[in-house]
């Protein structure tokens, strides 16, 4: 399903989150869709198990993610995500990057076009879906 | 549940474990990282119940350990001089494991067959190194032990034996909540296998944790301030184990989770900025260092 980089600096199970997240947020695992087992994932990854179910435990405090007591983890609903904390970060994390291209020339004109391609860029993929 | 209690061993004159005290919890894979004589070997020896410790106690699932049948019948060790009996072949190696341990399975043992792919007619002493190696996983695993200790136990495999020994002992700690602790000094072994490390100098654990923890708690910046006269004052709020200068750019090795760190960078001006996480095998050699224990610029 995913590949991790093992020699990345980054603790795997941050690895495991991110990754899972992103699949989540670009709706390549659908809600309510199953995630596959501890067991399952780690023999796929060669990842230890406490790993992995570290990872999912993480993901569902972030709201991505529920589990169903000898079910599984489950892909929780967008509509359930909190969101709002994750645009408060990603605003600051804009407003950095956008102070960094300002000082090298960035204009507003510049920014509006990106604005424009981005948000094409995300349409597409809603579209895909 | 392994539970050991401030144990102390002494050879001869030489203090080998010195008020060690370390728990693993069940279904772990603990890894036991340390300098060339720290002890972890007395270690592990002692907690598979083959040597008695001079002071302390060591207690499996609530019972002593050593010379303990009812215990050691669920424990297996390997060491890392591995023996076997003279002129036994595999099949008759695996006939003395079932007479050991009550907890062996015909079945896994056929059923690893195919993983390790070696003739149960063949005798051991006749394989190579790397074989012995899989013999020694391929019984261990086997007896379905409750502990797995195992002594540097991953030299001398070729990679693709090493991800699948790790794939099986990963099995095992998922369906049956195997308990494994691992020594080594290969870092980048442990980083990938292990959930829990400790690491060793000198007879003492000097750091034991999870290992996603540590990594999230150290951390390598890099910084070069506006206004250097600020330096030391932004260095004191800081937790720093190594420091190194490069010129105008600070080498810092701190202590502290990404966000205090941050907090307190950012309240300087900063012309550079970087903050990465570490790898274990940097996080040892600066924990070392801090203890005295240093790799010194060695030119001949």
């Amino acid at each position: 399903m995913f590949q991790l980089d093992v020699r990345s600096r980054k603790p795997i199970y941050e690895q495991l989150v991110d990754k899972i997240k992103e699949l989540i947020i670009h709706r390549i695992l659908k809600p309510d869709e199953q995630l596959p087992s501890v067991r399952m994932l780690s023999s796929q990854l060669t990842v230890n198990p406490n790993t992995i179910q570290r990872a999912y435990r993480e993901l569902e405090n972030q709201g991505y993610v529920y589990s169903i007591k000898g079910k599984g983890n489950f892909v929780a609903a967008i509509e359930q995500m909190t969101s709002d904390q994750k645009l408060l970060e990603l605003k600051q994390d804009i407003k950095k990057l956008i102070a960094e291209a300002i000082y090298l020339g960035l204009t507003k004109e510049d920014l509006y076009v990106l604005f424009h391609e981005a948000h094409q860029q995300a349409k597409g993929v809603k579209r895909d879906d | 549940m392994i539970r050991v209690q401030s144990i102390s061993k002494k050879y001869d004159k030489h203090l080998a474990v010195n008020d060690l005290t370390l728990q693993v919890k069940k279904g772990s894979i603990y890894g036991l990282l340390g300098s060339n004589g720290a002890g972890k070997t007395s270690l592990l020896k002692m907690i598979a119940g083959i040597n008695r410790p001079d002071k302390g106690t060591i207690e499996i699932n609530d019972l002593p350990v050593f010379e303990n049948v009812a215990v050691k019948e669920k424990v297996v060790f390997i060491p890392d001089l591995l023996y076997f009996f003279p002129q036994a072949t595999v099949a008759q190696m695996a006939a003395h494991y079932k007479e050991y341990y009550p907890g062996w399975s015909k079945d896994r043992f056929d059923q690893l067959k195919s993983a390790f792919n070696i003739d149960v007619n063949r005798k051991v002493h006749r394989l190579s190194k790397g074989m012995k190696r899989q013999v020694a996983f391929w019984l261990a695993l086997s007896a379905m032990p409750d502990i797995l200790i195992l002594d540097e136990p991953i030299d001398g495999l070729d990679p693709v034996m090493r991800q699948k020994v790790k794939n099986l002992l990963f099995q095992d700690v998922a369906e049956r909540e195997l308990t494994v602790i691992i020594s080594s000094h290969n870092l980048r072994e442990i980083e990938d296998l292990c959930d829990h490390v400790g690491i060793m100098h000198n007879g003492k654990i000097l750091i034991e944790k999870e290992i996603d923890d540590i990594k999230s708690d150290t951390h390598k910046v890099q910084l070069a301030l506006a206004d250097p006269t600020h330096e030391e004052h932004l260095l004191n709020q800081l937790n720093i184990l190594h420091h190194e200068k490069r010129g105008s750019v600070s080498l810092l090795i701190v202590r502290g989770s990404e966000e205090q760190i941050n907090k307190i960078i950012y309240s300087f001006n900063v012309l550079l900025y970087d903050l990465l996480p570490l790898t274990l095998e940097e996080i040892f050699i600066y924990e070392m260092e801090d203890v005295g224990y240093e790799i010194e610029k060695i030119l001949l």
